[in-house]
């Protein structure tokens, strides 16, 4: 069963310090020592009404997903993981997933002086190393109704599954000292509010520019596309001005929109 | 303004299954709107050709879709058409292994999921706009969808 709990003093102060960035954010929000899954407990918020910036946070997930059913780790203490309603407007939801990345991205070197790299639309990477994940949403019937945005970073290092352990890495193991979550989830919380401002204020290029600044080692390197029928291989050559992946191939170039891209 | 390009207009809205269009310009507004765009069931205003091959191919094996493709026109207005919203890869269900949410014969309710719909890496779940049974699964799972591309068939309760 899922408990909300008073919002921990960390964050609540945090917040009040980033009040004046953090727009329509976390003026609602839902905090959980344990939780489901965050993006399930914002989506129940957003079915009930809850406004545009609704946030859902936690400790601890006992089913946190990633996407197609996948397990996102999300052990006690280890990590911070939370969830936003979003209302986007049409021309706005193309490029939620690649504002998402550059904010978590802005976030975590806001809050813990760590520069992060984003391979597209938006996992976070320190190395070969996945530091952070964000699952987006979206509820349709015929048009979007709402789109949770949910973001997972890991901040100490944990007893990851196996198969994952050699792939994943935490701020406080790449930083070698704590991490303050408070300010981390406000700093994260003020950067999606600006690049979110910026996709509704029709700001899309400027999203993209910071993108590519921040993608810019998982740009130029060779990635296989699971395209239907049989895999595609190229290049990752750039995102266009829509946040579309273009890959270059033998055959041409192509625009990669969804299915699964994997980095070689 | 001229008929012609009113013409043109309409064939546009044919062509890219607008259910609206709104112009405005040299004091003239003009408005169009397609019969049946504001309601749940959305019945084509013309049956496809009989030349192209349909959508839900042999392999999809469902009893129920010549009703959809190739019965009376009558019979085609009674199906609800769900369409794709965006462009995207359809997704019939939450993970590789999972049960479809919707398959042929199964009842569905108002609100509930009938498939997923990726696009950006953002999962679109996609509700039944109405009650009723699934006749047709016009896409496999896993392939890339237009917008507006029929997705299922619903026979209204």
């Amino acid at each position: 069963m899922n408990l909300s709990q008073p919002l921990p003093p960390e964050f609540g102060e945090a917040l009040a310090r980033a009040a004046d960035r953090l727009g329509a954010f976390a003026r609602e929000i839902v905090w959980y020592a344990d939780v489901s899954s965050t993006n399930d407990e914002a989506a129940a918020l957003a079915e009930g009404g809850a406004a545009e910036g609704t946030v859902v946070a936690a400790y601890a997930q006992s089913a946190g997903r990633g996407r197609q059913g996948r397990v996102w780790a999300s052990p006690a203490g280890a990590g911070l993981y939370v969830s936003t309603v979003l209302r986007p407007p049409p021309d706005a939801v193309s490029m939620l997933t690649i504002a998402a990345g550059v904010a978590v991205a802005e976030g975590v070197q806001a809050a813990a002086g760590l520069r992060v790299d984003l391979k597209w639309p938006n996992d976070v990477y320190v190395g070969p190393r996945k530091l952070a994940g964000v699952l987006a949403e979206a509820s349709a019937v015929r048009d979007i109704q709402y789109v949770i945005l949910g973001f997972g970073i890991n901040v100490m290092p944990a007893a990851y599954p196996p198969e994952i352990a050699a792939r994943a890495t935490s701020l406080e193991a790449e930083l070698g000292r704590p991490v303050d979550r408070g300010l981390l989830l406000a700093e994260c919380l003020a950067a999606l509010a600006r690049r979110y401002g910026d996709l509704r204020d029709g700001r899309g290029d400027v999203v993209c520019g910071v993108w590519r600044m921040r993608a810019a080692a998982s740009l130029g390197r060779r990635v296989r596309w699971a395209a239907p029928g049989a895999p595609i291989d190229g290049t990752a050559d750039d995102i266009d001005a829509t946040g579309a992946l273009i890959v270059r191939t033998d055959a041409g170039t192509i625009r990669v929109t969804s299915g699964e891209v994997v980095w070689m | 303004m001229d008929f012609d390009e009113i013409t043109r207009i309409l064939e546009m809205m044919r062509e890219h299954e607008l259910s609206e269009f709104e112009l405005e310009r040299d004091n003239v507004k003009l408005r169009l709107r397609k019969q049946g765009s504001g309601h749940g069931t959305v019945a084509p205003a013309y049956p496809p050709p009989a030349h192209l091959p349909v959508p839900a191919p042999a392999s999809a094996g469902t009893a129920a879709a010549p009703a959809a493709a190739a019965g009376p026109p009558g019979e085609d207005t009674e199906l609800a058409i769900v369409k794709s919203p965006i462009v995207g890869t359809f997704y019939r269900a939450s993970e590789p292994a999972a049960k479809p949410f919707a398959e042929v014969g199964d009842v569905v309710k108002k609100g509930q999921v009938l498939c997923i719909i990726e696009a950006m890496k953002l999962m679109n779940e996609i509700n039944a706009e109405i009650d009723g049974e699934v006749v047709t699964v016009y896409v496999e799972n896993g392939h890339a969808v237009q917008f507006g591309e029929r997705l299922f068939a619903i026979r209204p309760a």
